[in-house]
């Protein structure tokens, strides 16, 4: 087995929590039951890559198996890396049968015959979701198997979800590659990213509960309200307008649990508007800012803006807008309206 | 004040050009925008010691219509060369507050420098960590700012310097300069009545450099002056008015925005958010707030910072001042809550 292999193989397994690497290398699959029970999974890290390293010597395990268990490892993990989602187009209506198998020639194809040095990994999963891992390499130099791409692509849907390695040289192709093997005619970067894959994928899939609006009122039985002190002294002023807050709130943001997302961010190409009476800056160029917001949780924490009393409610539509329109990336201009007080965001 | 004056006027104390109107110098545009910021940083750096402690400036807060020019410039105006400031450029300071030193003075800086220089040695000698695996021979160097200081009062600003130069390396090779401090006073005249004898006030001490040798120094200060540090922490008022004043400094094409940073830690899941402006268009909203050339007053850097919350606010409906303002970051210089000012150029 080539030295590359076994420190690839090695410093893959030292990625691993070590209480998921008996796991993972059953997923593997790559070693056998006995050889398995040979390692004693309790020891440190590095002497357990190092037994496994051993064992994939006895087994001659090449590059393309040890790529594998990088795909296990991040389809486990896969926030540890940002994703994009792009969306593809086609001219015609009909849905067409997906083969894979032609799928993965036609993948393979592009890139093999624009490179010529590639480890191309596929491996499906339960959910339709067919993970792709490519190691880019040049005609003259052989792939960099630290730094690989990986695409997540749900056949029966136009998405895909790519995690570019740093080598962004290499989107277009991956892109042309995509696009020619699944009988699509184009393909878009929406502006949408984030670490929580599955999060995009709510997003995209419309799996979150969506905002609606009510045109009822909600009884106040149904939410689950904190039981309140009974000591009569404490009363709450302002209820009505706290309420309203909260139901507002709800209303644009929906009721369920919101996608993860870590960031959102505005190029404000907006003019600039005062109180007249104040004097200031009044000119006919846009007044040109970069806004971003960031959190662990984003929706989330934009969520409790109102209730907190930072924010107005209903809180900007520029911002709940996130979920529906699937991105985090915008650029607002004015309108050229009546009401200036309207954006657009291309 | 001669209204389009001469370029520089010579009046102690100087005044600040904080607009760009009028023709101002002959000097090559690069030089002059140069020795513009360094003179802005070198009056923001001296201004914190007055402005943290809430004294007041201010045409509003009533300051004696003589010497309007806020907040107090340094006398670096008068003869400051670049070199000589040139300590403070491209380097991060961190702030720390000072009580008054006793028995401090200008006349023993060399015994000081002595005396430092051997409680580092023996402070290594010790086993404290100075710094892992490296032998390093350490050089102090004590001297006095004189033309850094807020008025003719005050106490000269004094620089400390460690350098160091490793044992392998030849003689007369170059010593390194591995951490500074200055300690500075621009209180004017409030402070300087109010000291007892044998006190020596220098509230301000700004430091660059390793965090090892910053406690090793502090430490012989505290010993030997019976005086104590504490991190100074920049509120977001002053925050503000840094913002302002560097955005009206002149800039070039290739200045980096105007940078807001504000953090809401006390939700369910933190928030932060970052509002950037182009400088050109920060500086035409400053330039019109601004009407008095010369002089910065409350209600002018109120009324900047109101006009960005408000023009936020039509976009997102979130109250900016609801939140913290935590740093404010320009071409010139970022200053953060913590007691932290980057000089940028």
């Amino acid at each position: 087995m080539d030295e590359t292999v076994a420190e690839y193989i090695r410093r893959t397994v030292l990625k691993i929590p070590r209480d998921e690497i008996k796991t993972m290398l059953e997923k593997w699959g790559l070693l056998s039951e006995t050889q398995l029970q040979t390692i004693n999974f309790r020891q440190i890290k590095e002497s357990i890559s190092q037994d496994v390293v051993q064992l994939c010597e006895e087994n001659s395990v090449d590059i393309k198996q040890a790529a594998v268990l990088d795909i296990i490892y991040n389809h486990v993990y896969p926030n540890k890396r940002v994703w994009c989602v792009y969306q593809m187009k086609k001219t015609g209506e009909e849905a067409e049968f997906f083969d894979l198998t032609d799928f993965k020639k036609k993948f393979k194809g592009r890139l093999r015959s624009a490179l010529k040095n590639v480890t191309i990994n596929f491996r499906e999963y339960e959910d339709n979701a067919i993970w792709i891992r490519i190691a880019w390499g040049t005609p003259y130099t052989k792939p960099n198997q630290y730094k690989p791409s990986y695409v997540v692509y749900h056949s029966q849907t136009p998405y895909v979800f790519i995690s570019a390695s740093v080598l962004k040289s290499n989107l277009p192709l991956l892109c042309q590659a995509l696009v020619l093997a699944s009988n699509y005619h184009d393909i878009r970067e929406m502006e949408l990213r984030s670490h929580s894959l599955n999060s995009l994928k709510d997003i995209v899939f419309k799996r979150y509960s969506q905002n609606f609006q009510t045109h009822y009122p909600r009884p106040l039985q149904e939410r689950n309200v904190a039981p309140k002190s009974a000591d009569l002294r404490i009363i709450q002023e302002n209820r009505n307008e706290k309420e309203r807050i909260e139901r507002v709130n709800r209303e644009v943001f929906g009721d369920g649990p919101q996608p993860k997302l870590e960031f959102a961010q505005y190029k404000l190409e907006t003019m600039f508007k005062s109180d007249p009476q104040m004097d200031v800056l009044d000119k006919k160029e846009p007044f040109r800012c970069l806004v971003k917001f960031s959190s662990p949780h984003l929706l989330e924490s934009l969520k409790s803006l109102a209730p907190a009393g930072m924010a107005d409610a209903p809180i900007s539509p520029l911002l709940t807008c996130i979920p529906q329109k699937a991105r985090n990336y915008f650029k607002i201009r004015e309108k050229k309206h009546f009401f200036p007080e309207s954006f657009v965001s291309p | 004040m001669a209204a389009g004056a001469a370029p520089r006027p010579a009046r102690r104390g100087g005044r600040r050009e904080g607009g760009s109107n009028g023709p101002r110098r002959e000097a090559a545009p690069g030089l002059v925008s140069v020795m513009e910021s360094v003179e802005a940083v070198a009056r923001t750096l001296l201004s914190f010691g007055r402005l943290s402690r809430g004294l007041p400036f201010g045409r509003a807060h009533g300051l004696s219509s003589r010497d309007p020019l806020l907040p107090l410039a340094p006398r670096s105006q008068e003869n400051a060369d670049p070199q000589r400031t040139a300590f403070l450029l491209r380097k991060q300071w961190t702030l720390y507050s000072v009580t008054p030193l006793y028995r401090f003075s200008n006349a023993h800086l060399r015994d000081y420098a002595r005396l430092l220089s051997a409680f580092i040695a023996a402070e290594k000698q010790k086993g404290l960590a100075v710094e892992v695996g490296v032998e390093l021979d350490i050089k102090v160097a004590v001297s006095s700012l004189p033309y850094l200081k807020g008025s003719d009062q005050d106490q000269a600003a004094i620089l400390v310097q460690l350098s160091s130069r490793s044992p392998a390396s030849p003689k007369n090779s170059e010593e390194k300069l591995i951490w500074s401090g200055w300690f500075c006073c621009v209180s004017g005249d409030n402070l300087s009545k109010n000291v007892p004898e044998d006190f020596t006030c220098l509230p301000l001490f700004l430091v660059n450099g390793a965090e090892c040798y910053t406690s090793i120094v502090g430490s012989w200060f505290q010993k030997t002056f019976d005086c104590s540090f504490r991190r100074l922490a920049i509120s977001p008022l002053i925050l503000s008015w840094m913002a302002a004043m560097w955005t009206g400094c002149k800039v070039d094409k290739t200045a980096s925005a105007m940078e807001l940073v504000f953090s809401v830690p006390c939700l369910p899941q933190p928030l932060d958010i970052s509002y950037a402006i182009h400088p050109e268009d920060a500086k035409a909203l400053w330039d019109t707030v601004q009407k008095t050339p010369g002089e910065i007053i409350q209600e002018e850097v109120d009324v900047f910072m109101d006009c960005l919350y408000s023009h936020f606010h039509r976009h997102f409906r979130i109250h900016l001042s609801a939140t913290k303002l935590v740093k404010v970051s320009t071409a010139i210089a970022s200053a953060h809550c913590d007691g932290i000012i980057k000089v940028r150029f």
